[in-house]
């Protein structure tokens, strides 16, 4: 359909793939998520869930319920009525996250240094200089997905995934930088560790932030990192 | 709210988990849940519960417990041998059973994972609305030999003084047999050229590495013939990839909910359960289907299961008539 703000496309026989075609990244990104929200709250049938992430949303169904072809022709009209330039979140709440960088060679700060070919005193400038959208919740466990630092080119991704990477970890892949709430395996090269507990199951939903919030990382040392620990992540 | 306690002697691998937790995806967390979810609803409908009530899931190995008050059990999924007190009872059957008396699945075969669905069910902790274990969160997990759960309700018995013959045989739908596993295009599939045919071409032989996440398979490898980095997204269940290294992988209810891979398949929805019963060492073969093939099969099993719902309500009235009858033969 031309001047269709999406492309709608089977992704499989149970979800429809909604990616988004506006030049503007961040009006793509505000679309998907208010067709999420939209969708959710409407409790479309036939609709299990709704995934959205930076410039698309997974859409899952039950066959049973809906065909693909409905629920697309569907998701194009609701699209039409999306106002793309609405902010996600009136006053987004910014987290504070200081982060003990990897200097001392336990991580992959070095390796991700070498690969952009800067110095690692660079990598820690460029990671905690912008303040962060959280463009989504990925996995593992709620991570608040980032768009990358200023780096050079993108991140290659760990030739083999390590099979435990521990909460806390602050990573960076492709063009994409995290925080890591809940232990788990992961391939994306580590630069550093906050101390800062992420998860809280008692809360709900489990995770401090959501969508549209804004993270700013900040460097600290071995003492601080130690007088933190365990400390919940909050707004400031 | 509690009616009383079911006790864990022997616990195998067993966990209590439901349909999965819909609300989950959005916030980076796996649906999870009942791998073999048809399995799952049959276990429910056949006791007359809610398809989404919490019940137990037992994978390969022997699960043994008792309940201190009367209860109505079934038992669905992977053939297992099924005794109360030592007494052979069969599975894909409402089954009664006395307080005191012991359960025990053994034998566990032709398949995976096992169900057990006890009438009323269990009181248990939810997160976003489902009990389903999330590995990653910490939350839920694997019974212990000695752990309890709390049962919401009593059923009293109903047994048949003769012989303990059975009272009632439901025709109780079955999973296709073999390892067939049918899959629609992914999105990706062009990524991969004229390898994507190969998935097709020989059976693959699942590793031990497969779990509740994904099964991993040897066998000729599709390749991507694109590169670079892709902006992580929404992956479906079910989803076929070809990561680095020598293996295939698929993905199940406990994939993680991003992923940048690109997707040659995806499994459909009753495909799913067949993968949830292939144990590591067993091979499998890969089907190409039309989307609309899977949609009218996937109608089709929900017509079926509909059908055993019913039946199963019909069954229960007649009891309770027999039960109440100033006439008819006692039951209890």
């Amino acid at each position: 359909m031309s001047g269709s703000p999406v492309v709608i496309s089977a992704s499989g026989n149970t979800a429809l793939r909604v990616v988004s075609t506006l030049p503007d990244p961040e009006a793509g990104w505000r679309l998907v998520h208010h067709l999420a929200r939209f969708v959710d709250e409407a409790l479309v049938p036939g609709v299990v869930c709704v995934i959205p992430t930076y410039d698309a949303a997974l859409v899952e169904i039950d066959p049973a319920e809906v065909s693909l072809e409905r629920l697309a022709d569907y998701l194009r009209r609701v699209v039409e009525e999306l106002d793309h330039d609405r902010p996600l979140t009136e006053r987004p709440r910014t987290f504070d996250v200081p982060v003990l960088y990897d200097t001392e060679g336990e991580l992959d700060l070095a390796m991700v240094a070498a690969a952009q070919g800067i110095g690692i005193d660079e990598v820690i400038r460029l990671h905690s200089g912008p303040t962060y959208v959280v463009r989504c919740l990925g996995s593992p466990g709620g991570s608040p997905m980032l768009d990358g630092p200023a780096f050079p080119r993108p991140v290659p991704r760990l030739a083999s995934p390590r099979a435990h990477v521990p909460q806390g970890v602050v990573s960076v892949a492709g063009r994409q930088a995290t925080i890591t709430p809940a232990a788990a395996p992961g391939g994306w090269p580590l630069i550093g560790r906050t101390p800062l507990t992420v998860l809280d199951l008692a809360a709900e939903p489990f995770v401090p932030y959501e969508p549209g919030d804004l993270i700013r990382f900040r460097a600290i040392g071995r003492d601080a990192y130690e007088a933190l620990l365990g400390d919940r992540m909050a707004a400031r | 709210m509690t009616a009383g306690i079911l006790r864990v002697l022997e616990a195998g691998s067993t966990q209590v988990t439901d349909l999965g937790r819909r609300r989950g995806p959005r916030f980076g967390v796996p649906v999870g849940g009942a791998l073999d979810q048809r399995s799952a609803r049959v276990a429910n409908i056949l006791v007359g519960n809610a398809e989404s009530e919490p019940l137990l899931e037992v994978t390969a190995l022997d699960l043994e417990f008792v309940c201190d008050i009367d209860v109505l059990i079934a038992v669905t999924g992977a053939d297992a041998h099924v005794t109360v007190d030592g007494v052979g009872r069969p599975a894909g059957q409402p089954v009664s059973v006395r307080a005191g008396q012991t359960v025990a699945l053994r034998e566990i075969q032709g398949g995976l994972r096992a169900y057990v669905a006890v009438r009323g069910s269990f009181e248990v902790p939810r997160l976003l609305g489902s009990c389903a274990p999330d590995s990653v969160l910490g939350f839920g997990g694997r019974l212990d030999a000695g752990s309890t759960l709390p049962l919401r309700q009593a059923t009293a018995p109903v047994f048949n003084d003769h012989f303990s013959a059975e009272l009632y045989s439901l025709d109780v739908p079955r999973l296709p047999s073999g390892f067939v596993v049918d899959v629609t295009d992914g999105p990706d599939i062009d990524d991969f050229g004229d390898t994507s045919s190969r998935l097709f071409e020989q059976p693959y032989l699942v590793t031990p590495k497969s779990n509740h996440i994904g099964l991993r398979m040897t066998g000729p490898l599709p390749e991507r013939l694109t590169a670079g980095e892709v902006l992580s997204r929404g992956v479906p269940v079910g989803a076929v990839e070809v990561p680095p290294g020598d293996e295939l992988l698929v993905l199940h209810r406990g994939r993680g909910v991003t992923a940048g891979y690109p997707v040659l398949a995806v499994v459909t929805a009753g495909s799913l359960d067949v993968l949830a019963q292939v144990r590591p060492g067993q091979r499998l073969r890969f089907r190409r289907v039309s989307a609309a093939d899977a949609a009218a099969r996937a109608r089709a099993d929900l017509v079926e299961l509909d059908a055993l719902r019913s039946r199963v309500r019909s069954v229960f009235s007649a009891l309770d008539a027999l039960a109440n009858a100033t006439t008819g033969r006692t039951l209890l």
